[in-house]
C-alpha cells in the first residue's frame, strides 16, 4: 500500500507554490465549478505519471493567459513571442506542478517517476469517475484548470482525505 | 572567469536558472546551456567547466545517467554537479547524493534557494 498525504492539499500547495514563484501569479478556486474553458481558448498540456501509480495530470488555460505569462516570464511584446516559447512554459509549470505534487504527496521514502510534458491536442478529456479536476482562477479572473486522471491515483484521495 | 553549463530542456527553466545566476553574482560567468545531457556532457568534455547544474527529467539523457558518466570519467569526475528538480523528494535527493551530485535542488528555483546551495562555490 502506497503512503501517502491529502492529496487535494498535495495538489492546491503544488499549484499556489509554482505559480507563486514562476510567474508571480495568486490563484484561488474558481467560483464557478461547473465553467469550462472555450474549445476555440483554450490551450492545454499534459504529464504522464509512471510510478508508483499510474496517472495522468493536465494543466488547462486560455491562450490570452498563457500569452500574458509569456510575455511576463520572457519580458517580451506579446507580437514577440512564438508558439515554442508558450509550449515551453506551459510545459514547465505542468512539470513543476506534477514534481511538487507528488513530492506533497507521497511520504518521504517513497520515490516516484514521471515522463515528460507533451502539448494537448483538441478538446480535453471527457472528466470521469477515474479523474478528478481542480478549477481554478487568478486574480484577474482568468480560469486555470488542473485535472489528475487514473484510477489509482484518484483512489488515494478516498484513504487519506 | 568561471564556467557553468546549465542542463535542461526547457529555454524557460534555463532562463530561470541564469537569472537566479545573475541575482546571485555569478552574471559575469560563461554560462553554456544544454538541452539535454548528452549535450552536458559534450559541453563538459569540450572546455574545463567549474559547476554543472541540470534537471533530471529530459529527453535523449536524463540527469541521473549525466551525474553517473560525468562521476565515472576520470577527466570530470572532480565536477561539481547541482541537480535542479521538480522531481526531487528526499529519497530521490539521498539516490542522487550516493551518486556523487554535489547538492539537490527543488523547482521552482529561487536566488535564496541557489544562493545557499551554491555558497561555497561562490567563495572559491
Amino acid at each position: 500500500m502506497i503512503k501517502h498525504k491529502p492529496l487535494y492539499q498535495a495538489m492546491k500547495d503544488a499549484v499556489s507554490q509554482t505559480l507563486e514563484n514562476m510567474v508571480f501569479m495568486e490563484v484561488t478556486e474558481h467560483y464557478d465549478q461547473s465553467y469550462e474553458i472555450p474549445a476555440e481558448e483554450l490551450t492545454w498540456a499534459y504529464l504522464v505519471i509512471q510510478d508508483p501509480v499510474q496517472a495522468e495530470v493536465r494543466l488547462a488555460l486560455p491562450k490570452t493567459l498563457l500569452e500574458d505569462l509569456t510575455t511576463t516570464v520572457f519580458s517580451l511584446e506579446a507580437e514577440e513571442i512564438t508558439q515554442a516559447q508558450m509550449d515551453d512554459i506551459l510545459h514547465e509549470l505542468l512539470n513543476t506542478i506534477t514534481g511538487l505534487f507528488m513530492t506533497r504527496l507521497l511520504e518521504d521514502n517513497q520515490t516516484y517517476k514521471i515522463g515528460l510534458p507533451e502539448r494537448g491536442e483538441g478538446e480535453l478529456p471527457e472528466v470521469d469517475a477515474d479523474s478528478i479536476a481542480w478549477k481554478l482562477m487568478t486574480s484577474d479572473e482568468a480560469p486555470l484548470q488542473i485535472f489528475v486522471a487514473g484510477a489509482s491515483l484518484v483512489a488515494l484521495s478516498d484513504s487519506a482525505e | 572567469m568561471k564556467r557553468i553549463i546549465i542542463a535542461d530542456d526547457s529555454a524557460t527553466a534555463r532562463m530561470f536558472i541564469r537569472r537566479c545566476l545573475e541575482i546571485i553574482g555569478l552574471g559575469d560567468a560563461e554560462i553554456v546551456e544544454a538541452e539535454h545531457g548528452k549535450e552536458a556532457l559534450a559541453a563538459a568534455k569540450e572546455k574545463p567547466t567549474d559547476l554543472l547544474l541540470t534537471d533530471l527529467n529530459m529527453p535523449v539523457m536524463d540527469g541521473e545517467t549525466l551525474v553517473k558518466w560525468v562521476k565515472s570519467s576520470p577527466k570530470l569526475c572532480d565536477l561539481p554537479i547541482v541537480v535542479i528538480t521538480s522531481a526531487g523528494n528526499p529519497a530521490k535527493e539521498a539516490q542522487l547524493l550516493e551518486l556523487g551530485a554535489h547538492q539537490v535542488i527543488n523547482k521552482p528555483v529561487s536566488p535564496p534557494v541557489m544562493l545557499a546551495a551554491l555558497e561555497q562555490f561562490i567563495k572559491e
